[in-house]
């Protein structure tokens, strides 16, 4: 018993738990300051509801770690179909009132389940091609893990929430990857999607044709395959602009305001605009904490959730958006080389997804507030306000440390 | 079978090593992404925050006041009360409009059509209503709470606490319209400023105005303000200057109140410096109706009023000045040496010239007249006889040696020159010489063509009481610092008339008959113990009755006071006009007594003995 528990001891990430912790501080700190001018007491108690959602989270974050990986590999699509239905029920409520619905209410408490489906969207990707290891270029292999993991993207891009349904984008393909599908494979997948947003420009709809056709080259297929390839990136092409029209205007808003293509002062751009004069005017070492003048006259749209990271630019300055950097970083390193290391494969993919998921989320959410990615709406993992994210993050968080215990079992 | 995904490669490198590479490279574009922002262009961004959060707010002076000679305000500030909403919180109460509506007496769609036009943010407060009364004011304090997002403003009004209007000198103020703002945009007048449209409050109104200051406030992103900021670049605002004006109170308000009822102007000069005493004109118009919202009502009181309350008629209404322009034909006659004191003319009541009559007011004739007793009888006859003994250019001329046909340069807006018509005009409107010489006969007497501002008459008494020195008529003496409270004097700017004062003495003695002499036109203006001198003007009036006249200067040894009193078809200046010349010198000297060892012995020693003709 006593070499298992210093054995766990030892194998434990006290690094990542020590950058998770770090991030959490920075987060209730950065929450605490963006509702400090608020003029509403229910807004000033949000660090106090983040504290105890964070603990909350604590409490599975240690179930996760101890909990042994095998128990919900055995649970995976029971897990991955629950959520399924959580999401049909979402999206059955938002059709009835006619809206965009991403809450379910449970006894006052609100609750995300695309948050969650995410997670056990991983989990189950991980036990399918774990559990199918030896037949893992088989197309059928490939044409299933697309469809475990494609039907939760569809249903939350369906509710509508096009940034968290972009987090599948990421998530799916860096699993494949890690689980060895053919890299071709997800090159040839990929194509299509890639030719959809180069498609709005001519030029870079040729890039990305000329690419396509190179990498085909490169690797000596049959003819009628490369043909048939071209083909279908071409109809993609040209189809894009009609598909274009079929989405909301909102979310095509959110796009061509990124890209520069409309002007809405007040609208979407007034959110990167006040974002990216609230961290440049951060300076060096930033205004100091409860100063920002962008953040504490509330200039700042979403600024204890999604735009959290305008405030911590704001009053700490490049020195505290280093930090935070460096920390995801850290917790980056450490996530993807633990899974990297761990013998079993179905802890190793789930490790390579969940980490996955971080990066996009971190990339996606600074990238937004400083304005060089589209507003998606994604949160900052451990630091914005928000129940659900944190806690399935740190629940996400239990499993990384819990791979991480158990790296050498096989 | 895969036993361990990390032992695959991608092209002969550890996958993991990817996932690495694609983690570093992305945080690198961030950390990139973070320096432009916040080290390479922080001062631009550093800007826009301030710019974001920081509003210049200005400041407005108080604009200066204006006092009478004896230090008496004429013109102050008191605080009004304006109403005002915050366009966003009325928007969500339209209870509380009901409410409001019943207090302003304004209705609901009168109020939001306020908000409406003069919004400028919901955050930012739209005045609902000016000149809100105290009663209005008590009724929303005392109810606060029934009211969210209503207040009350003070704003400063214009206030008059003398009994003297001095309507037309003092004039009002208003917003800037938009043809004031095309005129002087360029010296920093903008749009809503509060600007002088009349009388002194337009002449001066770059010293009452003052200077705005700044000051900085900060605003959340909805616009509201959160506190003011210290800051070295905000300004206070400069109080505008104070007036001191020669205007002395109680002869202005006795002038007014002269006047009343009738139609015509009094200006009372200090005789020593040209300092206006006293401008009235009547009708006029009261201030306090100006000092708020002008309302259509109140506009069409008075400028639709055929009777044109709006007319400075002192300064901007010319007229023919009847007899009392006699001086000038017999300052020229003499300077020109075409007569002497002693060239007589004998009156039977008319004239004969070409195949015309020209009468004589006196239709008896008045008999056998030097030039001193044809000034104190103002007989027509003698003047029409020096006139065509004269002429029309030695007339022009001399006219215009008493500075008539141009304005005096008194500091009031929109001064009238009149015309002195001449051969040049003459010609221009007859024809070269088709005009007769009987023209030059009426022209004597003061009718005909020439017109003549009841100020260019008294400044006419000034030049002659004086000798030929004259003063250019003022009103303001000086222009004193409300902080330092060091007032800065006008300058007085004097002149010499181009005449022989021993001509001007002559007729002269001829005005000291004219009030103090048996059969004087003008004795209804004489004072028992300041000796007047003057002369009355009845002008014939195609219109109606006769225009009343009268001109006068006193002491009549050293004057210190010049008067000009014109009254609308009046009637005859000696029993209309002379009068209130009468009261407004004996108030003048009531004021003013003569010291004996001074300037007594002059008074009554002196008095010259009373030619009788």
């Amino acid at each position: 018993m006593e070499s298992i528990t210093t054995k766990t001891i030892k194998r434990f990430d006290w690094i990542l738990l020590l950058t998770m912790l770090c991030l959490l501080v920075v987060g209730v700190l950065a929450i605490y300051s963006a509702t400090y001018n608020s003029g509403s007491s229910n807004l000033k108690q949000n660090y106090e509801r983040q504290i105890i959602w964070a603990a909350l989270g604590g409490v599975l974050f240690l179930t996760m770690a101890f909990l042994h990986f095998k128990y919900y590999q055995a649970f995976a699509y029971v897990l991955y179909g629950f959520s399924i239905v959580l999401l049909l029920f979402v999206l059955a409520i938002g059709k009835m009132g006619g809206g965009a619905v991403r809450w379910i209410s449970i006894g006052g408490l609100k609750f995300q389940p695309s948050e969650w489906a995410k997670l056990f969207t991983i989990i189950a990707l991980a036990r399918y091609l774990s559990d199918h290891t030896n037949q893992i270029r088989s197309p059928k292999v490939l044409i299933t893990a697309f469809a475990i993991g494609l039907l939760p993207m569809a249903l939350i891009f369906e509710e509508p929430d096009f940034g968290t349904s972009l987090v599948f984008a990421a998530i799916i393909p860096s699993i494949l990857f890690w689980a060895d599908v053919s890299p071709l494979a997800l090159f040839l997948i990929a194509a299509p999607f890639l030719t959809m947003i180069a498609s709005f420009n001519f030029y870079s709809f040729f890039a990305d044709m000329m690419l396509l056709v190179g990498v085909l080259y490169f690797v000596k297929r049959p003819l009628i395959f490369s043909a048939a390839n071209v083909l279908l990136n071409l109809f993609v092409g040209i189809m894009t602009p009609f598909m274009w029209n079929s989405l909301h205007a909102y979310q095509q808003k959110r796009i061509l305001t990124f890209l520069g293509l409309v002007s809405d002062p007040k609208g979407l751009s007034y959110q990167i605009i006040q974002s990216k004069v609230a961290i440049g005017s951060g300076g060096l070492w930033g205004k100091g904490f409860l100063h920002g003048t962008q953040t504490q006259l509330r200039f700042l749209p979403a600024q204890h959730t999604d735009f959290i990271f305008s405030v911590i630019g704001e009053e700490f300055g490049f020195i505290g958006a280093m930090a935070v950097l460096f920390l995801f970083v850290l917790l980056l390193y450490r996530g993807f080389k633990l899974s990297a290391a761990s013998k079993n494969n179905f802890a190793s993919l789930v490790g390579i997804g969940i980490t996955t998921m971080f990066l996009y989320h971190a990339v996606v959410n600074i990238g937004m507030a400083t304005g060089i990615m589209p507003v998606t709406g994604l949160p900052l993992p451990f630091v914005s306000y928000g129940g659900s994210f944190l806690l399935m993050s740190m629940a996400s968080m239990g499993i990384l440390e819990n791979i991480s215990i158990r790296k050498y079992e096989y | 079978m895969i036993t361990n995904p990390n032992e695959h490669r991608l092209f002969s490198i550890p996958k993991k090593y990817i996932y690495f590479g694609l983690t570093a490279g992305l945080f690198l574009l961030l950390i990139w992404r973070l320096f432009y922002l916040q080290i390479y262009t922080t001062q631009k961004y550093c800007l826009q925050s301030q710019k974001n959060h920081i509003r210049e707010v200005t400041l407005e002076p108080l604009r200066g006041l204006i006092y009478d000679r004896e230090g008496k305000v004429l013109v102050e500030n008191t605080p009004a009360y304006s109403v005002y909403g915050i366009p966003h919180e009325l928007s969500h109460t339209p209870h509380v409009l009901d409410r409001l509506s019943g207090i302003l007496n304004l209705s609901v769609s009168e109020i939001r059509k306020n908000v409406k036009e003069r919004q400028h943010g919901r955050f930012s407060p739209v005045r609902l209503k000016r000149q809100v009364s105290f009663k209005e004011v008590s009724l929303l304090e005392e109810n606060k709470l029934l009211f969210p997002g209503v207040g009350v403003w003070v704003d400063p009004k214009r206030h008059y606490p003398s009994s003297a209007h001095a309507a037309h000198v003092l004039g009002y103020i208003g917003e800037i319209s938009t043809g004031e703002l095309k005129k002087l945009a360029e010296k920093g007048y903008k749009r809503g400023d509060i600007i002088g449209k009349r009388g002194l409050e337009a002449e001066y109104d770059q010293d009452l105005r003052g200077k705005e200051g700044l000051e900085y406030v900060e605003v959340d992103a909805l616009g509201r303000q959160i506190r003011k900021l210290k800051s070295e670049k905000s300004i206070p605002p400069v109080p505008g200057k104070n007036l001191i004006l020669g205007l002395d109170a109680d002869l202005q308000s006795l002038a007014e109140n002269r006047l009343k009822g009738k139609r015509g102007s009094v200006v009372l000069l200090d005789a020593r410096d040209g300092s206006v005493l006293a401008l009235a004109s009547m009708p006029d118009y009261d201030l306090k109706e100006f000092s708020g919202v002008i309302t259509n009502k109140i506009w069409d009181k008075y400028f639709k009023n055929p009777e044109n309350p709006m007319y400075n008629r002192a300064v901007q209404s010319s007229y023919p000045p009847g007899s009392t322009y006699k001086p000038i034909a017999a300052i020229g006659g003499l300077d020109s040496k075409i007569i002497t004191k002693d060239f007589t003319v004998t009156c039977r009541g008319y004239l004969r010239y070409g195949r015309r009559n020209y009468y004589c007011w006196y239709k008896k004739g008045h008999g056998t007249l030097d030039l001193i007793h044809g000034i104190e009888n103002s007989c027509n006859v003698y003047f029409y006889t020096l006139g065509a003994k004269i002429g029309v250019d030695v007339w022009a001329d001399y006219s215009r040696r008493f500075h008539f046909g141009m304005k005096t340069g008194i500091d009031l807006p929109s001064e009238n020159s009149g015309l002195v018509p001449d051969r040049q005009y003459l010609d221009k409107k007859f024809g070269k010489d088709k005009w007769s010489k009987g023209l030059m006969l009426n022209m004597a007497i003061g009718q005909g063509d020439l017109l003549v501002t009841p100020l260019q008459m008294a400044q006419l008494a000034m030049i002659l009481g004086n000798d030929g020195l004259g003063y250019r008529p003022h009103l303001v003496i000086g222009i004193q610092d409300p902080l330092t409270l060091v007032t800065n004097p006008v300058k007085i700017d004097s002149f010499r008339v181009n005449v022989d004062p021993k001509n001007i003495q002559i007729v002269k003695e001829g005005m000291r008959l004219v009030v103090n002499g048996p059969t004087g036109t003008g004795h209804r203006a004489r004072l028992p113990d300041v000796l007047v001198a003057g002369k009355t003007g009845t002008t014939q009036n195609p219109h109606g009755k006769d225009h009343a006249w009268f001109i006068g200067f006193a002491p009549f040894e050293h004057p210190e006071v010049a008067v000009a009193v014109m009254i609308e078809n009046g009637g005859y200046g000696g029993s209309v006009a002379a009068p209130i010349a009468h009261d407004l010198f004996q108030l003048y000297f009531q004021k003013h007594p003569r010291q004996p060892n001074v300037s007594g012995e002059v008074a009554m020693k002196d008095k010259p003995t009373v030619h009788t003709p």
